[in-house]
């Protein structure tokens, strides 16, 4: 086959799409001889000419669709009528500006929404880590067993079984962060805490991200015996530290006393794990390490072609065997593997399905009100579709015309969307992340969320389009012509489907508010939580004396780091508590090791009850203990000093608070909460009885002296085990993850009057102390609470704003389809209130088929939010699916702006003229 | 009398590459010839003629030309392409297999 004939078709097709108008004309002249040699014809058998003129006529038949069914021909005609069809909708949309504002901007909404939200699950969920094999990356968690919610890190002792035992994965490396660390450099320089990680050779690579400038650990840097004082720094550290000097790799850092080399540093989009770490420096773990606290994070690669459930039977074996090999350690827990990916940002599934049902609810909404509006336009143009239809467009052209409309209506809210999709991601990254997992950064609009934009607008388009166009195109054209104006005909079947529209959206908005009114309870309820301290009034300030001043490192004792404290930290604190108590105006002055509630990290210790042998020693003698059943002994723990439960008033249920006279010379004592009470001596009377923290030899048995009321450490989460120890009856040596624990103090001052004049003279006196110290922050404690429960709010703020703007559409749209029946029977009412119809009848008559149509929304709304807030049970704070009050309340609210939205147009209705509304015909 | 649309599908196609194969027409003639070729049986409205004439000619079957006809006047001119030449080949083996299919039925039935 030669080329030359696609060739002479593509010319072809080419010339009636570019020059159409030349090639009409030829077709015209085509014709038109066709149509000379008819007549001549006729003339020669002997008509008249304008005898054979119409003998031709009638032979050659309707000319204009024999020119277009050969422009059918050229199989480009389809582009032209899209023209055509853009050309006309662009002027119907442009001669209706409210109608095309209204209904562009409900699509916005809805379209905009969804892609913001549909873009961040891509993002976060769908596409996962843009790393090398993010599929095969996973983080191991220990799990108790009788709390499977409950997973914790994992402990030296299970990573070494979990590294030498398993065939499943082909790297496996492990990391802890160390709070309050020093890094300061060369003399001069101001030291600047920062936070590291001690990790595995092994850590840094295994996400697949080469360093930007050196390298990272080699094995043999992070062998005990010839630990190398090297260090690898991020991207952000080298940025803002160190100017990003290109000679980096010659400088070194103090890191908690040790003088580091820098051998590398992280590229900036190395920022999978821990937010605000700054700096990694090497960790070796032995082959048979045995402390047993779940502190480490493990991460691991499967082999390829090794599933996640493989590697969990693997893994699920080797607890198994380490319960058997050391009960005391091991007992009540297993382990967990998961996805890297749905470890670090998993927490954004819930969220973020639930506000994609809420903006698939509202762009449902949007689609109802804009299907609504043209539908009653559709009515409105009846004439119009008859005429075209009379001049010979089939229904299709005309569907097709009618469809072109709203795609282009839809096209331009997706227009509009693109801005909405912007903000929505914005407010999206606000979402606050929980503590340790990295910030929300990858969400933003990439080609994806465009192109999703562009199928929703179009689908959504089509969608809201189909009906009117289908109902629109179904019309007999000899009536609609002779029907010079809307008549007082069959309204109520006329605007039926509106109506059912209406009801839609009415339903829909109200489970959407039904929903975030349950939300909006539960953020209330936590906000108003009963923290068994009173925060109205308080101040409070951090203060901390690093922990290389007085935290000096003797060694690794079972692979955690090994202190001597220094006496420092007491004295200064004691210093300071000292002359903060002569403070004019402060009315009472304590401090805390860490805020009260939400506090970015807590310090854990394991608590060994007297009569019971140590754990650790326990583990290693191998010999079995009483405590095998209590499977988790870890308590919160926090330094105090005296008066802090009288300061933030927190209620001390037995016993007493902390005093001067308890010294690190005096008896150890400690004070407990309830809970703590309640699971270590269920109904026994705690005051008196004893026990010891699992640190260091030198921690003293401590005597209860006192029972607090639980003051939750997390808004959320139900009460943990708390012991509060002074601040002065502290070891001298602390072994585990905290020492900064011993420096860092959260002061809470109570001020008698004025607290700003009290906030300068604590600043001032904090100066005085210490004048090299930077001004201290004094913050309400009242506000820090409240950014305890931001992540929540900003959740809950984002799905009432969408269900707000549900609740607008809905209302906007209730609106426009009674105004529009009202516009269609003005002659009824006109022809009503001639007759002598009153006010009462006329609002009657109007109002009737709204309240049928909002109480069936109601209903509609009522079972389906009956059958969905199930769903976000897990989202709720005390407060149940089906919180009576709250689907009271928001049906009332339903009812009271769909009221309003029916009362402007019946308003309306009672100021029809009769004379005029007659006189319309 | 059979009407162009009585014919079987395609088969209008088959008669205007045959009749154009023997000389270059314009549709008047074209219509005309078949007329006449068919023994007045063959009647071509204009209202498929044309759509077929332009459907060959986006097809790459023939071509046209502006010409003057006989008496001075400017007319379009259709001609039978090369590759229009084989598929005519190609649509008379077709009609012949059809039609001795058909005739083979009839007999036979």
């Amino acid at each position: 086959m030669s080329l030359l004939r696609p060739l002479r078709v593509w010319r072809l097709r080419l010339r009636s799409l570019v020059r159409k108008d030349a090639a009409d004309t030829e077709l015209h002249r085509e014709l038109a001889f066709h149509f000379d040699q008819l007549v001549a014809e006729q003339i020669e058998q002997g008509l008249t000419p304008d005898a054979a003129r119409q003998a031709a006529h009638r032979a050659f038949g309707n000319a204009a669709a024999l020119e277009e069914s050969c422009r059918d021909e050229r199989r480009v005609t389809w582009i032209h009528d899209l023209q055509q069809d853009i050309v006309y909708g662009v002027r119907m949309l442009r001669k209706q500006p409210v109608f095309t504002a209204v209904a562009a901007a409900s699509l916005a909404l809805g379209i905009g929404a969804n892609a913001a939200v549909l873009g961040a699950f891509d993002a976060v969920i769908v596409q996962g880590l843009p790393v090398a094999h993010a599929e095969r990356l996973v983080a191991i968690q220990s799990v108790a067993l009788d709390n499977p919610s409950q997973l914790a890190g994992n402990s030296l002792a299970d990573y070494a079984a979990f590294r030498d035992r398993t065939q499943s994965f082909d790297a496996m490396d492990l990391s802890i962060k160390s709070a309050g660390d020093v890094a300061d450099d060369e003399p001069g320089a101001p030291p600047q805490r920062t936070t590291g990680q001690s990790v595995t050779p092994g850590w840094l690579t295994m996400l697949g991200i080469e360093p930007l400038m050196g390298r990272v650990f080699t094995v043999a840097e992070s062998q005990p015996s010839s630990p190398a004082q090297v260090v690898v720094i991020s991207h952000a550290f080298w940025q803002r530290r160190f100017g990003s000097d290109p000679e980096i790799l010659t400088r070194h850092i103090r890191v908690q006393g040790t003088v580091r080399a820098i051998i590398g540093v992280m590229p900036a989009e190395f920022r999978y794990q821990e937010p605000g770490v700054d700096y990694w420096v090497p960790l070796f773990v032995g082959a048979r390490p045995d402390a047993s606290g779940r502190l480490f994070g493990v991460r691991a690669r499967l082999k390829p072609a090794v599933s996640l459930a493989q590697a969990q039977a693997e893994l699920d074996a080797i607890a198994t065997q380490l319960v058997a090999e050391a009960p005391v350690q091991h007992k009540g827990w297993g382990v967990r593997v998961r996805p890297l990916n749905e470890f670090l940002f998993g927490w954004t599934r819930e969220p973020l399905l639930t506000l994609e049902a809420a903006v698939a609810l509202v762009l449902l909404i949007g689609c109802a009100n804009v299907a609504a509006l043209l539908l009653s336009r559709s009515s409105v143009r009846r004439r119009e579709v008859a005429l075209r239809t009379a001049l010979g467009a089939g229904r299709g052209r005309i569907i097709r015309q009618l469809l072109t409309e709203s795609v282009l209506l839809a096209i331009a809210g997706g227009a509009l969307g693109l801005i909405v999709a912007l903000i929505g991601q914005r407010a999206l990254l606000t979402m606050a992340t929980p503590p340790g997992s990295p910030p929300l950064t990858a969400i933003g609009l990439n080609a994806r969320v465009i192109s999703l934009l562009a199928l929703l607008s179009i689908g959504t388009g089509l969608v809201c389009g189909l009906i009117p166009a289908i109902r629109g195109s179904r019309l007999d054209p000899m009536s609609s012509l002779k029907e010079a104006a809307p008549s007082a005909g069959p309204v109520r079947r006329r605007t039926f489907p509106q109506g059912v529209l209406v009801s839609v959206q009415l339903a829909l908005a109200l489970v959407l508010l039904i929903g975030s009114g349950l939300l909006l309870k539960s953020l209330v309820r936590q906000v108003q939580r009963d923290l068994n301290f009173e925060p109205q009034g308080l101040v409070q300030f951090d203060f901390n004396v690093p922990a290389g001043r007085y935290a000096q490192r003797i060694g690794s004792h079972h692979g955690f780091p090994y202190f001597e404290i220094g006496p420092a930290p007491a004295q200064t604190l004691a210093r300071v508590l000292d002359r903060l108590r002569t403070v004019p105006g402060a009315e009472s002055v304590a401090a805390i090791s860490a805020p009260p509630v939400d506090a970015f990290v807590l310090a854990t210790m394991e608590v060994v009850l007297e009569g019971s042998p140590a754990i650790s020693h326990a583990a290693s003698a191998g010999g079995p203990s009483i405590n095998v059943d209590a499977p988790n002994n870890d308590a919160t723990y926090f330094l105090v000093t005296p008066n802090l439960f009288g300061t933030i008033r927190t209620p001390i249920v037995r016993g007493r608070d902390f005093t001067s006279r308890d010294t690190v010379t005096a008896p150890w004592v400690a004070i407990v909460n309830e809970t703590f009470a309640r699971r270590f001596w269920p109904g026994e009377d705690p005051i008196g009885k004893r026990f010891t923290l699992d640190t260091v030899p030198e921690e003293q048995p401590r005597q209860v002296v006192g029972v607090v009321r639980d003051i939750p450490t997390r808004h959320a989460e139900s009460p943990q085990p708390v012991v509060y120890a002074s601040y002065l009856q502290q070891p001298s040596r602390y072994r585990g993850p905290w020492a900064g624990l011993f420096g860092q103090m959260q002061f809470m001052i109570r001020p008698s009057g004025d607290p700003t004049a009290t906030i300068s003279a604590v600043r001032k006196a904090i100066g005085e102390i210490d004048p090299g110290r930077p001004l201290v922050d004094v913050t309400a404690t009242a506000s820090h609470l409240r950014a305890g429960t931001g992540r929540f709010r900003s959740f809950v703020w984002l799905v009432s704003v969408f269900a707000a703007v549900a609740m607008l559409l809905a209302a906007i749209g209730t609106y426009g389809v009674m105004a529009y029946t009202v516009d269609q029977r003005r002659r009824e009412i006109g022809i009503r209130r001639a007759l002598g119809a009153g006010r009462r009848e006329i609002v009657a008559m109007v109002g009737r088929r709204a309240v049928a149509f909002v109480a069936i929304g109601l209903a509609g709304g009522l079972a389906g939010a009956l059958a969905l807030t199930r769903l976000i049970e897990s989202q709720l704070w005390d407060v149940t699916p089906t919180d009576p009050l709250t689907f009271v309340a928001v049906s009332v609210l339903l009812v009271a702006i769909a009221a309003i939205a029916c009362m402007i147009p019946a308003r309306r209705a009672l100021s029809v003229d009769p004379t005029v509304a007659l006189r319309t015909d | 009398m059979p009407k162009p649309s009585d014919l079987l599908q395609g088969t209008l196609d088959l008669l205007i590459l045959k009749t154009l194969s023997r000389e270059p027409q314009h549709g008047w003639g074209l219509a005309k010839r078949m007329l006449e070729l068919s023994d007045d049986v063959l009647t071509v409205q204009q209202g498929s003629l044309y759509p077929a004439l332009h459907r060959l000619e986006q097809q790459g079957w023939i071509e046209a030309e502006w010409k003057d006809t006989k008496q001075g006047r400017s007319a379009k001119f259709y001609t039978l392409t090369r590759e229009g030449r084989q598929q005519l080949e190609r649509e008379l083996t077709i009609w012949k297999r059809l039609s001795s299919a058909v005739g083979l039925l009839l007999k036979n039935a």
